[in-house]
């Protein structure tokens, strides 16, 4: 059944994307002249980036204690083409190393067709199909961006990039609605999709990696939602956003798990205050989490994380800004200091909660070249990935991450 | 010293919205419609033209002024918000040009452009737009 769906939305997305540049640049249509003001619409933006990451204790994104690791690397290319003032095509492809979880190769990360059917001072209203990057939080959309984040790593216990693929981009359709009025703008994005869960990163966060995952996982209807509120000056942002993203498991020969089902529904409420020199960014999360049908009683459980963060950013001078954040993350917010997780499995307490204190410095050298720096002190590892710390009891309670990456644009 | 910005050129006059003067808009929009285009979410004019929007780059100073006194916007402000829409998929970015020679020749001959001058190089080539408050 999910299949089917899947392939429909796949082939509808195929049939309206042929259609539409059918219809705009055939040469029955539209003369050489056309065709050459339709190519002027197409918009190539793409952006590189090179990190280092040096900690003491535990490994993040590589071997980076103690030693350091340059194994951090995102290149992207961003296309755009508006053949209609209503019609929008758009696709970036992604090639991300950040550790085991992130080892390489290039990726579709969202390829869409956007129809805006009205679109007035007042009013705007359209549609979204294709592969589109979940709309959570103020910084999910645009999260492997290095300019579009307020320092090197975003805050862990929202964005984390420890498994990170499952609430990444889903391929389905969503609806969008902006209403534009003298005290403020209300945006507003529905979706249902089906969340990408063929790879290693997804079967981590969903079975640990303590045992051999045998059969597959299958994707399954999602949801998706978020309705922003911005005043006309931008300084005050508010959002709310949720997903519910649900995988299926086909258990393999001599399986030890039956055909299951696992479902992740975080809710974020976002809230941002921008003045000229500083900005305030805070983001709380719920995020639920349930295995089910599982038939292992370890696994079949449900339980509900707890995120939260508070962030300034204060612009020294031109081009140049500090950042100063506190993170906070529990794995289960009714066992907040991993005692009775520590009880239950004999593994470390420090592996249920992370606090990170951050402060940065990033310097734009151009509007196109950034060279930024962070320093984070972390008590806690819930935010470690196993596959860089593959042995959970030899992971330290309080480390050190230092980073640096330089981040070029066009 | 260039320091945030709006010392040297601070009169409100020193900067001005532009049209392409074919581009038939009313010589008064408000503050938010500007928003609006200027942010990259209004598509097209109301007789249907494509916008085409066309801006300085972020560290020219009467990028900064025309940011702050034509919109009440910081610069950093529109940067995120172009980059919101360009890197999700969701819009695109405005054109940037690298002078304000550069600005006056693509606003004098892109039909549907809006751009920003300094009062001194505004001559009949171009439509100048009034913000509303």
């Amino acid at each position: 059944m999910s299949m089917n769906s899947r392939k429909f939305f796949t082939n509808i997305f195929k049939g309206i994307a042929g259609l539409a540049l059918i219809f705009s640049a055939s040469p029955g249509y539209a003369d050489e002249h056309q065709v050459a003001q339709i190519l002027k619409q197409l918009q190539v933006h793409g952006f590189l980036s090179q990190g280092y990451v040096k900690t003491t204790g535990n490994n993040f994104f590589g071997h980076s204690n103690n030693s350091g690791s340059f194994d951090f690397r995102e290149i992207g290319l961003t296309a755009s083409l508006r053949p209609l003032p209503r019609l929008q095509l758009s696709g970036q492809l992604l090639h991300r190393r950040a550790g085991e979880g992130s080892d390489g190769g290039i990726r579709i990360d969202f390829g869409f067709l956007d129809y805006n059917f009205m679109n007035t001072p007042a009013v705007e209203f359209g549609v979204r199909l294709g592969r589109m990057k979940h709309p959570l939080g103020f910084y999910n959309d645009t999260r492997d961006v290095p300019f579009t984040r307020p320092s090197i790593l975003l805050p862990q216990s929202i964005y984390f990039d420890r498994t990170r693929n499952l609430a990444l981009a889903s391929d389905g359709a969503l609806l969008y609605g902006e209403s534009r009025t003298d005290w403020g703008n209300i945006a507003i994005q529905a979706g249902a999709a089906f969340p990408q869960v063929g790879d290693k990163d997804t079967e981590t966060s969903i079975f640990g990696n303590t045992v051999p995952v045998r059969g597959d996982l299958k994707s399954r209807l999602s949801y998706l939602g978020r309705i922003t509120y911005e005043r006309p000056d931008g300084r005050l942002r508010l959002a709310v956003s949720s997903t519910q993203l649900n995988v299926g498991y086909s258990p393999g020969q001599n399986d030890i798990f039956e055909s299951g089902s696992f479902r992740f529904s975080p809710l974020i409420l976002s809230a941002q205050y921008n003045a000229e020199r500083w900005s305030v960014t805070s983001e709380y999360a719920l995020r639920y989490s349930r295995h089910h049908g599982f038939g292992n009683s370890g696994l079949d459980r449900s339980s509900t994380g707890e995120s939260f963060y508070l962030q300034g950013i204060y612009r020294l001078f031109p081009g140049w800004e500090a950042v100063l954040r506190y993170d906070w993350l529990f794995a289960n917010r009714k066992d907040r200091n991993g005692k009775k997780f520590a009880a239950a499995s004999g593994y470390p307490a420090h592996s249920q909660y992370a606090k990170d204190l951050t402060i940065g410095l990033r310097w734009n050298i151009t509007p196109s070249i950034m060279l930024s720096t962070e320093y984070h002190r972390v008590n806690g590892t819930a935010w470690l990935s196993p596959l860089d710390n593959p042995d959970i009891n030899d992971t330290k309670k309080n480390w050190n991450l230092f980073a640096a990456q330089i981040s070029y644009r066009f | 010293m260039l320091f945030f910005a709006d010392s040297a050129l601070s009169s409100d006059n020193a900067v001005e919205v532009v049209t392409h003067p074919g581009t038939n808009v009313k010589q008064y929009l408000s503050r938010n419609l500007l928003r609006s285009v200027f942010s990259m979410r209004l598509r097209t004019w109301q007789n249907g033209i494509p916008i085409r929007v066309f801006v300085l780059p972020d560290d020219a100073p009467l990028h900064s002024i025309f940011s702050k006194k034509k919109l009440n916007l910081f610069p950093y402000q529109l940067r995120s918000a172009w980059d919101r829409l360009v890197y999700s998929g969701t819009g695109q970015a405005p054109f940037v040009v690298h002078s304000e020679e550069e600005m006056h020749t693509k606003i004098a001959t892109t039909p549907g452009s809006i751009g920003y001058l300094s009062r001194a190089r505004i001559d009949g080539s171009v439509q100048v737009i009034h913000v509303n408050e």
